[in-house]
């Protein structure tokens, strides 16, 4: 099985004025082509840190993170920026989208920066993207007339539109309510099985971790075990020890 | 390519919708860019108008392209406007044939005009003189048996009329002031002028009274101003050729070979015109030519009230038949019963806006006929004294040929201050050694037992040879006395010369002499510069030093006025942009800044860093090309509207600047590229820092729950 992901070792320090803070100290992961991988732990124990990094929008301080064969230590800033245009599918926390743009603008945006199709095969790509999570009919409209699912499918369907390999997730569901939020996860999940596209989702949101292929538990920058979804769940979702 | 332009789409649609997104940032920002193409477009296009008939007037009336003079002078030239009254003291050049050699031969020069600028204190005609003069000639005639009975009553009735007048004048000016103000001699002088005894025995024996008048009453009579005269003596045909705006207004031009003077038409309106009238035509001028009114001009309340005070001037050209005249016509006019003249002239010129046109008419119709509205007439002859050069007063009479003007600029003092003469008799009065006067003062020092002395010898040569005390042998000392009267009666004798003025010379003298300074006109003015560097080598090299300056530099003042608004206005731009600049500048900042979640958000999906430059820059070049536009274009508007309206010369210095009476400034596209770059740049620039800080946003900054 072919690793799109290979954390190794991967140690990352914020300097914060005089004060060094390690974010993540030692962590290795492999991650599957096809998996739907959640990281979890609670705030502070590298989550973000470890999206970052995987999502090639930082480098680590010490050992290697290879994406999609390329290692991001090497890699200068603007090749790290087309990896993340080609290889990579962002959807974040509270959104993200570009507010002066309309839904299917922000949708096209990444096709347009890929600069490598034409108008109509953009506009048939989005289009088809925008059905499958169900807001073409929003088309037209500004992320702001929307509600917070429907924003988040808009992000969803911008993450997707490039056939990314990897599409990474921060906390997705965490701004929206409970109902939403199962909706994202259903339809995120359906993308990963039939697009075939490996997802990596931080949440510290145990309901969520149902859905993930298998769930990284983190604590204190490292990482606490690989667990099963299903083990994960059972174990109240949080490493060992640790009540919800 | 397509899809550079798709992104390019996409970045200008982002850019747009963001400035309309904050659109109140946006027209503030594009308030002053505006702002600031409009003031460039209408600044630069005024100035450039201004420059370009302010350049008309200055070449075209006396500068030339080119001026040129010596290297040795000890003043800069400036041929107008100099605010004192002094000519610059410049080092003649000896030979004008050789400097028009020298000038012609470089390529560019076209044409030569010698010049030489000078002033001088005129005496025009006192009335009561000219008057008294024409009561000697009559009594003369009559004496002699000539039939010129009438004309010499009216013209004795004239100067009692005169007397009456005066001590009327005088009468006023004790009552106003206190009665030490005029002295007791004068009060006595006219007394006796007036009295019975002095014309009892006139008709016998007319010459002693006509002295009495002459010494003691024409100079009471204070209307014989001196006039101030400023006139360039210059070659008047090559003058007129060379400086095709010159017009003849009265006369004729001062026909080649003869001396003569030709009065610039402002100065004979402004100095030697009636004063009354002078003002009735100010006062004409006010309210045709500038929309003033008499009830709200205090300008025109004032000549008004001069116009009536001031009454003598027009009653002392009265003689007996004149005044019934004058009488007659005012009474009709002003429904008047009064007698006195004067309180009827006090009455005809207190004028309101209802009544001006009609007593102005009248004025030049019925009255003005009968008066002398000029102290000089074309025709007279006019005595120019004027020190030379060294320092002694030199005199010159000159026939008054005409007066001219320079069209479009007729309302202007500055290039009509200037009056012409000839170049022969300028060097005369320069004191320029002439051929005959280089004789003439070699005949005196010969008569006067002059000889040369050398300053090394000239001790020895005074006070002998040996330092004993002997009879200094110099040999005026024992000059007969007869051979020092004939060097006197040659120095008497230099009047008839001086007289002789008035004689024909040899239009080949023009070339030969001396000149002060020369105007240059040129092929191509487009080339002043590279000329004028041409020109100085060709006097180096013809051993000529010479000082070439642009007619900028030579017309002094006035030609840096121009160079100055033009710094208020760029120094203007420059503040309102550096304004501009600062705002665009914090705008933006303050844009990235809001935006940072979302710059981090283009970063994450795969925006290269020069995409969000491209942004920031399309946004504020979108701001200065929308707005730049419009201020140019309004600007454009604006200009059309003056072009089409014009604006009106206040002033005489505007009358110069504007090369006449309305200024039409003309749009030019340099005018329109110059604004439009300027906002670009500007734009452009103030689009670097937030662009710097733009491109500083990590992909990070998308990510909100950064731990």
């Amino acid at each position: 099985m072919n690793h799109i992901v290979s954390v190794s070792n991967v140690s990352k320090n914020y300097n914060l004025g005089q004060v060094v803070v390690p974010a993540l100290r030692g962590v290795s992961l492999d991650v599957a082509e096809g998996e739907f991988l959640a990281i979890a732990g609670p705030s502070g124990s590298g989550k973000t840190t470890l999206l970052n990094l995987v999502g090639c929008v930082d480098t680590p301080s010490s050992g290697t993170v290879t994406v999609d064969g390329k290692q991001t230590g090497l890699l200068g800033e603007r090749e790290l920026t087309r990896l993340r245009l080609h290889t990579i599918g962002f959807i974040f926390q509270s959104f993200n989208l570009v507010s002066v743009l309309s839904v299917l603008q922000n949708v096209e945006l990444p096709l347009l920066l890929q600069r490598a199709s034409t108008a109509r095969e953009r506009q048939r790509r989005v289009l088809e993207l925008l059905d499958r999570v169900g807001i073409r009919e929003y088309s037209k409209h500004r992320p702001s007339e929307l509600s917070g699912g429907q924003r988040q499918r808009v992000a969803i369907a911008r993450a997707l539109v490039t056939r990314p390999k990897l599409v990474l997730a921060d906390e997705p569901t965490a701004n929206l309510d409970s109902v939403t939020g199962t909706n994202i996860l259903n339809l995120m999940k359906e993308l990963n099985q039939s697009e075939k596209t490996t997802f990596i989702f931080s949440t510290h949101d145990a309901r969520v971790w149902a859905y993930a292929s298998a769930v990284v538990r983190l604590a204190d920058g490292q990482v606490q075990d690989r667990v099963s979804a299903e083990e994960a769940v059972r174990a109240g979702g949080l490493p060992v020890g640790r009540p919800a | 390519m397509r899809g550079y332009l798709d992104t390019l789409k996409v970045i200008v649609q982002i850019a747009l919708r963001n400035l309309f997104a904050s659109r109140l940032k946006t027209l503030i920002v594009g308030g002053i860019i505006l702002f600031g193409s409009l003031l460039v477009v209408v600044g630069t296009a005024l100035v450039d108008s201004v420059d370009a008939s302010m350049s008309r007037s200055v070449i075209g009336s006396v500068a030339g392209h080119i001026q040129v003079y010596s290297a040795k002078s000890k003043d800069e030239l400036t041929v107008m406007g100099g605010m004192n009254m002094e000519s610059p003291d410049l080092t003649p050049i000896d030979d004008f044939a050789a400097l028009r050699r020298t000038l012609l031969s470089v390529p560019n020069v076209n044409a030569v005009v010698p010049m030489g600028l000078s002033a001088a204190m005129v005496t025009a005609g006192n009335t009561v003189d000219v008057v008294l003069e024409r009561l000697r000639d009559l009594a003369r005639r009559k004496l002699a048996g000539e039939d010129v009975q009438a004309a010499y009553e009216s013209e004795k009735d004239h100067v009692r009329q005169i007397v009456t007048v005066l001590s009327a004048d005088m009468d006023n000016v004790r009552k106003i002031q206190n009665e030490k103000a005029i002295s007791q001699e004068d009060v006595d002088a006219v007394a006796k002028a007036a009295s019975a005894e002095l014309w009892a025995g006139f008709d016998s024996d007319p010459y002693p009274a006509l002295e009495f008048l002459e010494n003691r009453i024409a100079p009471l009579a204070s209307d014989a101003d001196m006039l101030f005269l400023r006139y360039l003596g210059t070659d008047v045909d090559a003058f007129a050729k060379s400086f095709d705006r010159m017009r003849i207004v009265d006369g004729q031009p001062i026909p080649r070979g003869q001396r003569g003077f030709l009065f610039a038409k402002w100065v004979y309106e402004q100095q030697v015109k009636l004063k009354t009238a002078l003002r009735l035509d100010r006062i004409n001028d006010g309210i045709s030519k500038r929309s003033k009114t008499i009830a709200r001009s205090e300008e025109l309340q004032r000549w008004i009230k001069q116009n009536t005070t001031e009454v003598k001037e027009i009653m002392l050209q009265l003689d007996g038949q004149k005044t019934a005249s004058f009488r007659r016509l005012l009474q009709g006019e002003l429904g008047s019963q009064e007698n006195d003249v004067a309180k009827l002239l006090a009455e005809f010129f207190r004028v309101d806006d209802a009544n001006f046109a009609r007593r102005y008419h009248f004025f030049y119709d019925r009255l003005a006929p009968q008066l002398e509205l000029y102290r000089v007439r074309v025709g007279d002859m006019l005595t120019i004294k004027s020190f030379t050069r060294t320092g002694y007063v030199q005199s010159v009479k000159l026939r008054v040929y005409g007066t001219f003007v320079f069209q479009g600029l007729e309302e202007s003092h500055i290039a009509g201050e200037l009056n012409l003469m000839d170049m022969v008799s300028f060097r005369e009065l320069y004191g320029s050694l002439t051929p005959e006067r280089a004789r003439e003062v070699q005949e005196i020092k010969a008569m006067a037992g002059m000889k040369e002395v050398s300053r090394e010898q000239a001790e020895a040569e005074l006070f002998g040879k040996q330092d004993l005390g002997g009879a200094a042998s110099v040999g005026s000392a024992q000059r007969p006395v007869d051979e020092a009267e004939t060097a006197l009666r040659s120095l008497a004798g230099r009047q008839q010369r001086v007289d002789r003025a008035s004689q024909p010379y040899d239009p080949a003298q023009l070339e030969q002499g001396d000149v002060l300074n020369a105007a240059v006109i040129v092929r191509d003015p487009g080339r002043i510069s590279q000329t004028i560097k041409d020109i100085e080598a060709a006097g180096a090299k013809a051993g000529i030093p010479l000082h070439a300056i642009t007619w900028q530099k030579a017309s002094g003042l006035v030609g840096q006025f121009v160079t100055m608004i033009r710094a208020v206005l760029y120094i203007s731009v420059l503040i309102i942009f550096a304004v501009a600049l600062v705002i665009i500048n914090n705008a933006l900042v303050m844009a990235t800044l809001e935006r940072m979640p979302e710059i981090g958000t283009l970063r994450a999906v795969g925006a290269q860093r020069r995409f969000l430059l491209s942004m920031l820059l399309v946004e504020a070049l979108a701001v200065g090309v929308l707005f730049g536009s419009l201020g140019a274009l309004l600007g454009a508007g604006i200009v059309g509207v003056i072009h089409a309206v014009g604006i009106p010369a206040a002033n005489d210095i505007l009358y110069f600047l504007f090369s006449g009476p309305r200024l039409h400034p003309s749009l030019s596209p340099a005018n329109v590229i110059i604004s439009l770059s300027i906002v670009l740049a500007v734009s452009a620039i103030s689009s670097i820092y937030p662009g710097l800080l733009a491109m500083r946003v990590s992909p990070r900054q998308a990510m909100q729950s950064d731990d």
